[in-house]
């Protein structure tokens, strides 16, 4: 209930306060969400198979965002920063696949 | 509560090979391929949770159970109350998804505070995505490259119209060059026809009556007085409304009179001429001119002169055909 209700207010914040980011955050911002996409799932999963934890939880979202948004980051110094991000989002987009196929199993026995 | 545990993006988490092997073969074949040993997938994860510290604690000990292997988990529950196996566990799942969404705890809590930050995020990216386009976010090197694509194109259009401006100053001046050569064979043409007298003339000019009660105006006088205003500047001759003296007009005396071109001239004889009309009235009453030939005493008939701001010569010879003559191709 709670969660929701934090899910809720996050989205009413960011319409109503319509935070922006600067310039130089702007392009880590997608890779972020995709992380914490990651993150979320894998949460969800842990629940399902009874291993959440809330700090393993919450270290694991942080870092899996600030990771991914540091990938990238290098990737941009290097010169690769859209091929980096896009294998980020490649192997997140794996990860959250495959998370989510288990939290179907889970969940529906399918 | 919090207890140590494999993190929850790490895949599966290492459980112990007992558990594994303590589950029957056809539970296992349901579950997740073999790597989410669900077992008591049914359960609350709290039961759960209590159920693996049971298992390690009976690891530690490994009298308790004389043959692991053989146990099923559900026997080693105490607390008999949850129901259902795995497969037939449906309710209970859901039923413990709802009692944990429903119930606040510190995960909740949590889990509030992340799915906020992640939901702002996700609307801040999402507004961003649509207020303005795809170039905010474009990296450095893209937006060289299209800026490099775009300036190429601009050049390249920018050549097109000169290009373009080009053929149109060309055309403009050859139609300009084909109109002036068209206005300047149009007035060739009308002061040509007007000086071959096969097109209509008017302008400034001066009348003459010429009355001959004797008929002493001969071919000679005539032709002089034609001559003379000639000579004055005379652009157009038109005699008795019915003659329109060219080029080619000849004056003789027939046995009625005076014959221009075929036609006898009876007096009074009316006169015609476009020209200035000052100089060709001087041009007739100069001594020894018309006027004094025609007041004079071999003819003794009368010259009325009027200088007018507007003579119109309706009179037109045919166009001469040359037979001979064609012009030399430039």
């Amino acid at each position: 209930m709670i969660a929701i209700i934090g899910l809720l207010l996050g989205i009413v914040l960011g319409v109503l306060l319509e935070p922006t980011l600067p310039a130089s955050l702007q392009p880590y911002l997608p890779i972020a969400i995709v992380a914490a996409l990651d993150a979320l799932f894998g949460g969800a999963r842990a629940w399902l198979e009874a291993t959440f934890t809330d700090k393993v939880f919450v270290v694991s979202f942080v870092s899996n965002v600030l990771i991914a948004a540091l990938i990238v980051w290098v990737g941009d110094q290097i010169g690769v920063g859209s091929q980096l991000s896009t294998g980020v989002v490649v192997v997140l987009g794996i990860r959250i696949f495959t998370n989510a196929a288990a939290i179907r199993r889970h969940l529906f026995h399918a | 509560m919090p207890e140590p545990a494999p993190g929850p993006t790490a895949g599966g988490p290492p459980r112990s090979r007992r558990a594994r092997s303590s589950r029957p073969a056809t539970e296992r074949n349901s579950a997740d391929a073999g790597r989410h040993p669900s077992r008591g997938g049914g359960l609350d994860p709290m039961a759960r949770r209590a159920q693996r510290r049971r298992e390690r604690d009976r690891e530690q000990a490994p009298a308790a159970s004389a043959r692991p292997g053989d146990a099923r988990p559900e026997d080693h529950r105490p607390d008999g109350d949850r129901p259902g196996r795995d497969g037939s566990a449906e309710p209970g799942r859901w039923a413990s998804l709802a009692r944990a969404l429903l119930v606040p705890s510190r995960h909740q809590v949590l889990l509030g505070l992340v799915l906020g930050l992640v939901a702002m995020g996700v609307v801040m990216q999402v507004r961003s995505q649509s207020a303005d386009d795809t170039y905010s976010t474009a990296r450095r090197t893209d937006l060289i490259q299209l800026l490099d694509g775009l300036s190429a194109e601009s050049r390249r259009l920018e050549d097109e119209l000169a290009t373009l401006e080009q053929t149109r100053r060309e055309l403009e001046t050859g139609a300009d060059s084909e109109r002036t050569a068209r206005q300047e064979a149009q007035s060739r043409l009308e002061e040509l026809s007007i000086l071959a007298g096969t097109a209509p003339a008017e302008g400034p000019g001066i009348r003459l009556h010429v009355t001959d009660p004797q008929g002493k105006v001969n071919a000679q006088v005539m032709l002089n007085a034609v001559e003379e205003l000639r000579d004055a500047g005379a652009e157009v001759i038109e005699l008795d409304d019915t003659v329109r003296v060219g080029t080619s007009t000849w004056f003789g005396d027939g046995p009625d009179g005076l014959v221009v071109d075929g036609q006898p001239l009876q007096s009074p004889i009316v006169v015609e001429v476009i020209g200035d009309p000052h100089a060709l009235e001087e041009a007739v009453r100069f001594r020894g001119g018309l006027v004094s030939e025609i007041t004079g005493p071999q003819v003794e008939g009368q010259v009325g002169v009027e200088q007018l701001d507007r003579v119109v010569v309706d009179t037109v010879r045919p166009p001469t055909v040359f037979q001979h003559a064609e012009p030399v191709p430039r």
